[in-house]
This record gives structure tokens, sequence and C-alpha cells, in this order.
């Protein structure tokens, strides 16, 4: 039986690790869907995961912002066309733009909530009600999501309530047999950590790659073993 | 191939006020899902006949549809009783075989489903041993008027199983000796079939009371899994 695996916020960072990881590795994920905004990082990865392909397999792309909610409602059933079912779903997608509460605009507090929370959510819905029976939820939260840093407000809000919703799925689709995960990645050297912490060396802290093998871990046989809470993963 | 009659129809008030029994939510999901999230997966059970209290219909197909369930549900509303609610979803199946749940009893497991349906037996009920000792009493006069042997006694439970015929039949001498039955196993016994049981899980209770649905609601919880 060939899997597949959904992965937004697919074409950068802990998304396009993640990718690369279980691309390269022999297991029973052979089809990917990737979701991302247009960008040379995007093409760049497609052209990678096409020229380097030992074990044969697929992905499908699909450029779009997840802050345009009617968007991913309409791409769902595109998607389900394509592949017919998705077993493992990675919620990677994240947006922040830091500013003490004085300086919100109150506009990026909605876009951060959109692409943080309510797009995962989205998906998640849209693809049970499409009759989806998922194996595997991962959702990507954040150690901001746990201790709240001057200038994260907006961000750390959205990972909160990401951390509270992943857990209240795991209990809600446990029925389904299916496990969600919640992780919490502490500093790591993505594009989004550089506009959190723009002072700061990426080469002396936590890689995606560093993240991704954490991810495969869970996902394999023995994740089942350390996924009861949100796992803080960090340096 | 099965038909899952799914007993859904009876208003209850033993549980809550103002919704019907079957409405009721365990862990906030309603007790009705939580069987057909069970079956739905089995190859087995080609229709669900489903049904529903009077005023409820649009609600449930709601249900159905927000869960998801792929397997073809017929809707019949339901009857007077419980006996009525299973004789007029008999007309509705369109399998040899039919098995007999109820949405009150939302801890059943696809593994018991399918064990049910591989039991070589046509006619079979989950039964459970009775840890408790039963008396037979006389409750105008408070005597008691005899002994049962609980070594010989079952505690009834669902799901069970049984040939479209021999229930049809079954309900069909009911009618003609005016008899009423709470459930269909000792229905058909009583009719002449043979009927065999296969032990049950305790776990597989009937949610009626507020205190079941909280014993329910924590068994399917993360606080139900022992540490």
């Amino acid at each position: 039986m060939t899997k597949t695996m959904m992965v937004t916020g697919a074409s950068k960072g802990i998304g396009q690790a993640t990718v690369e990881r279980f691309w390269a590795t022999k297991n029973d994920l052979d089809t990917f869907v990737l979701l991302a905004r247009k960008s040379t990082e995007f093409d760049e990865l497609r052209e990678h995961l096409m020229a380097e392909n030992p074990w044969g397999k697929r992905f499908f792309h699909h450029e779009i912002d997840l802050n345009e909610l009617d968007e991913i409602r309409a791409l769902l059933p595109k998607v389900m066309g394509e592949v017919g079912s998705i077993e493992y779903l990675i919620n990677n997608a994240g947006y922040t733009l830091p500013a003490p509460i004085h300086e919100v605009r109150f506009e990026d507090f909605e876009r951060t909530m959109h692409v943080n929370l309510y797009a995962p959510f989205v998906l998640t819905q849209g693809l049970l009600h499409a009759g989806n029976r998922f194996e595997f939820i991962l959702n990507i939260a954040s150690t901001a999501g746990i201790n709240g840093r001057s200038g994260w407000l907006t961000y750390s809000a959205s990972k909160a309530a990401m951390i509270a919703m992943s857990q209240v799925m795991k209990e809600e689709l446990s029925i389904y047999g299916t496990r969600v995960v919640t992780i919490s990645p502490g500093r790591c050297a993505t594009a989004l950590r550089r506009t959190l912490a723009p002072d700061e060396d990426p080469s002396t802290i936590m890689q995606p790659e560093d993240v991704a093998g954490v991810i495969e871990l869970l996902a394999s046989d023995h994740g089942r073993f350390v996924d009861s809470q949100n796992l803080v993963v960090r340096l | 191939m099965y038909t899952l009659a799914l007993l859904n129809g009876g208003l209850g008030t033993r549980v809550a006020a103002g919704q019907p029994k079957q409405l009721i939510r365990v862990n906030h999901i309603p007790a009705m899902v939580y069987p057909l999230v069970a079956v739905d997966p089995l190859p087995e059970v080609t229709q669900i006949v489903l049904n529903y209290p009077e005023g409820w219909r649009e609600e449930i197909e709601k249900l159905v549809h927000d869960y998801a369930i792929s397997t073809p549900i017929t809707y019949v509303p339901g009857g007077d009783s419980r006996h009525d609610s299973v004789r007029l979803m008999l007309p509705h199946c369109q399998n040899e075989h039919v098995i007999v749940h109820e949405t009150a009893r939302p801890l059943v497991t696809t593994e018991e489903f399918s064990a049910l349906i591989a039991s070589a037996h046509e006619n079979v009920s989950y039964m459970l041993e009775i840890p408790f000792t039963v008396a037979p009493v006389d409750p105008d006069t408070r005597r008691v008027t005899g002994y049962l042997d609980r070594d010989k006694l079952r505690n009834v439970q669902l799901p069970q199983k049984f040939r479209l015929s021999t229930l049809e039949a079954a309900h069909e001498y009911a009618r003609e000796h005016d008899l009423q039955f709470t459930e269909d196993a000792t229905l058909c016994a009583v009719a002449g079939a043979e009927v065999y049981f296969i032990p049950g899980s305790d776990r597989n209770f009937k949610v009626t009371t507020k205190t079941d649905v909280k014993l329910a609601g924590y068994l399917l919880g993360a606080e139900g899994t022992d540490d």
C-alpha cells in the first residue's frame, strides 16, 4: 500500500527539510503533495526532487497563499482528485511579522492567525469532510507558543492556539486511529527565525534538518512512544 | 454481505432532558457517530439502516455528512418501541444478513463487529457473564419467588447478527402472538431459531444514565488509557 504525505510551507525551512528527508528515504510514502507560496525556492525544490529521485516517488505541487482560506477550500477537491487520500499531513507553514502591541497592525495579526491556525484547521477539517482518514497529523507549533517574548505577540498567540487545537484534535481523531502529534521547535535556522531574531548567527542554532529527523522518528512506529505531549525540540 | 440496522430512534428520557437519548454526546461527539465510524471501514457491511427520532432526520443526516460516513445509509423513522423500531427497519435491509446495534453503545469497536461477522453461526449475540446474583420476585407483593442459576444466565449485549429471513420470521411470530421483546436474540430463540452467543466485553456497556455518559467519556478519552 502506498501512502501520501501533504506538507504545507514545503518550499523552505522545516517543511523543505522534511520533504527532502522522506523523499530520499525508502519508506511506504511514495506520493507527496507540496503546498507553498510561489517562490524561487519552491521552483528549486521541485527541480531538486526531480533530479534526485532514487525510489521513484512522485509529487504534486500547488502554489498557494495559506492566508487565503477560500483558496484552500477550493484546492482540496483538486488534491483529493489527484491523490485519492492523504495519510500523513504536516502542518508546517508559519508566518510572523514581529511587532510590540503598540505597533501591531490588526491586518497582520489576522494574517498570522490565518496562516498559523486557521489554515491547518481548514485543511484538516476539509479533508475529514471529504472522507479522508488520516494516519498521522503533525502540527508544528513553537516554543513561542509556550513562552511569550516581547515583540512576538501575534506569533506566540497563534502558536499557543495551535498547541491547544492540536491537543483537542488528538483526542477527537483518536476514534479513527489517527495519531495527532504536536511539536514545538525552539530556535531553528529558518527564514522565519531570521525575522524573529535578525542578529543571530544561524550556524550556531538547530538546523531544519535536525527537526526533520525528529519528525521522521515521530512518524515511525517508535513515534507513538514519545508523542503523548507537545514535544519541545530544541538545542 | 451485511446490513447494519442501527437503532437510533427512541425518545429517551433517562439521560438528559430535551434531547432524544441517542443524540447524547460522549466527549462532545454524538454517541451515534462512534458505531458509524467503527463499522464504516468494514467491506462486509454494504448498507446501514439508521433510524431517527421524529423531527431529527435533518440533524442526523448532517452529522452523517460532517463525519463523512461512506457506507450508504437508508433513513427510517423510529417506532413506538425498540421492538417496533427493529421491525420497521427490516423491509429496508437489502442484504441476506443483518447486524443489529444501538447508538447507545458507543464503545463498540471495529474488531467486535469483525469478530461477530466472522462467527461461524448465522444468528449470534454478544453476551456477558453476570457477576452478581439476580432473584425472581413478585414486584407487587415483594416476595422472593425462587432462585436463578447465574451460570445459566447472560447479560444480553449488542451488536447481534441474524439471517434477515430468521429475524423477519421472529418478528412475524411476535406479531401473531402479540409479544414485545426488548432485544432480538431472545426473540429469535423464543420463535424457534438457533441463536448462539460469543463473550462480549464489559467496555461495550449501554450508555443509559448520566454516570454512564461520564464513564464512557472517561474510557474513550486520554485519561482512560492505562499509565
